[in-house]
């Protein structure tokens, strides 16, 4: 795919520099160096902000203004060195430099911009808009909207597939997860999953796995078949999923189950989820996310306004971090 | 006490300090919905439809001055045709049938990029350098206009045809970036890059806009 260029008024002439030199380079890079040091980032829905934490330490190194309304979801670069940010009440994506820990950009996506997921070569951000059902299209370089797909009746869980031959996108007024072939920009198959489908990642396995916020379960979606194929109930309001060990055994699926209080332990293989544990965290908790060697997760709650540290080996809470007002998402970036 | 002058002292530092502030590079703030008029429209054949982000609707028919907001709708019914005068300088004419919303994007280093979303219908822009360059995003494109003079025409399925009448645009779609010189036209469908442009009669594509011209 060839690359928007030469543009002097799309971004920072570093930006742009860097890439012209790397020509056709499949990743979001320049030439700084990489975000050196391990980072958490919450997006704070009512502070309007992303408070950043080191990741070794549990210590707050900053927090950084989104420049609009409703910070939601995040999604960083697998370099760390942008961040974007989806805004619900402006309808638009915050672009962040997380060595300058700034907003750079405002992107107008669309009404309700709920979550964003960069495509696995970074040139891309998708933004699914639940207010209007359609996925915006951004080019991560030029921050232009490259285009928009409609999607079905609320979207709010976007990821794609190991391959990225395929995005997947929860609607919650369908109850369906729609397939989209990415080369094609259609849509494939809507696959009924449950009530009020929310949360989507791509799991270790290869797997899609997905929440169902207005029920009590999570569910796997096979890429290989496009269908469901396994699910389990986990409790009331089970929000996002994050994967982690316990010693030798793993990869489990960690999950935010906001109606218990509980981040609840569930094992990945297909053929028998079942329970192994239920941890007491905050009060609603909703985002999680792991660090790359799968023994730490990262857990924000909504009431109390906090992150919480978790140790998978011990499954006990390492710390506590005071953060923004409403903490959705959390992400976790390693170097 | 306050000493002699020194709230005018005071005020007279905070201006100071907030035009420096304005001056800085980057210094411009993400633009602000529904609060500065961002054009206004100025001639409709038929009726332009205008949609404030609150849901009001406002009609324009004939000439006239109809203040225009960031997130605004417009729309032309058929056989309308509408002028509009984006600021700082930038004559867009919306063909019959044409939805569009006004939108921007603000980075701190290139300061606020006027935008027209186009749903569907067709729009001719003139745009300059500088503040009156402008992109014009469409289902399943963007153009990217610095003085230059475009039409771009998107069917209902999405399809875009640009077509430059003098200058050059960047038009991309996610699949690829094509660069469409004064006399040509490329095309941008949904799954595909953009079509390498080919000659085009641009004075003809763009003769409809005459009843409402400047």
């Amino acid at each position: 795919m060839r690359r928007i260029r030469t543009f002097r008024w799309t971004r920072s002439a570093l930006a742009i520099t860097s890439l012209t030199a790397l020509g056709g380079c499949a990743e979001l890079q320049s030439k700084e160096p990489e975000v050196s040091g391990s980072r958490v980032f919450v997006a704070n829905e009512s502070s309007n902000s992303v408070t950043v934490v080191d990741g070794d330490s549990f210590q707050v190194v900053g927090t950084v203004d989104s420049r609009n309304h409703a910070t939601h979801d995040l999604a960083v670069s697998r370099d760390g060195r942008w961040l974007f940010a989806t805004n619900l009440a402006s309808g638009r994506l915050s672009a962040i430099n997380t060595r300058a820990l700034e907003t750079v950009a405002s992107i107008a996506t669309g009404d309700r911009a709920h979550v964003v997921t960069l495509t696995n070569d970074n040139r891309q951000a998708w933004v699914a808009n639940i207010g209007e059902n359609t996925i915006s299209i951004v080019d991560t370089t030029t921050f232009r909207i490259l285009g928009t797909i409609a999607v079905g009746k609320g979207p709010t869980g976007l990821t794609f597939s190991r391959d990225g031959r395929f995005a997947y996108v929860s609607n919650q007024g369908d109850k369906t997860v729609e397939v989209i072939d990415t080369a094609s920009h259609r849509v494939l198959k809507a696959i009924p999953v449950g009530t009020n489908p929310h949360f989507l990642v791509l799991g270790p396995d290869g797997r899609i796995w997905g929440t169902n916020t207005g029920g009590t379960d999570i569910y796997v979606i096979d890429p290989g078949t496009q269908d469901k194929i396994a699910s389990i109930n986990v409790g009331p309001a089970p929000q996002q999923i994050a994967f982690g060990f316990k010693g030798l055994q793993g990869p489990n699926a960690y999950v935010t189950v906001a109606g218990l209080n509980r981040v609840v332990v569930v094992s990945t293989d297909p053929q028998n989820l079942r329970i192994l544990e239920q941890i007491d965290v905050g009060q609603r908790p909703n985002g999680i996310s792991g660090n790359r060697e799968g023994t730490r997760l990262f857990v924000v709650h909504e009431v109390s306004n906090d992150l919480k540290v978790i140790d998978t080996g011990s499954s006990s809470v390492l710390a506590t971090v005071p953060v923004g007002r409403k903490p959705i998402r959390v992400v976790y970036h390693g170097s | 006490m306050w000493p002699v002058g020194g709230p005018l002292r005071g005020g007279l530092v905070v201006a100071l300090a907030v035009w420096t502030w304005s001056l800085l590079p980057g210094a411009a703030l993400p633009a602000a919905a529904q609060g500065v008029p961002v054009g206004t429209a100025q001639n409709a054949v038929g009726t332009l439809v205008v949609v404030r982000t609150d849901g009001i609707e406002h009609r324009l028919q004939g000439r006239g001055s109809l203040p225009l907001f960031e997130g605004d709708v417009l729309r032309t019914e058929a056989g309308g045709q509408a002028l509009i005068q984006l600021r700082p300088g930038m004559p867009v004419a919306l063909n019959e049938k044409t939805t569009l919303r006004l939108l921007s994007r603000w980075d701190k280093t290139t300061g606020t990029m006027r935008i027209l979303r186009v749903r569907q219908g067709e729009v001719w822009v003139k745009a300059g350098d500088g503040a009156r360059q402008l992109e014009i995003e469409t289902p399943t494109a963007v153009a990217a206009a610095r003085d230059a003079e475009v039409d771009l025409k998107v069917a209902e399925d999405g399809q875009s045809v640009l077509t430059v009448v003098q200058g050059a645009a960047e038009f991309g779609t996610p699949f690829g970036v094509c660069s469409v010189k004064g006399g040509t036209a490329s095309v941008g469908a949904r799954g595909a890059a953009c079509t390498t442009p080919q000659p085009a009669n641009a004075q003809t594509t763009v003769s409809w806009k005459q009843a409402v011209a400047p």
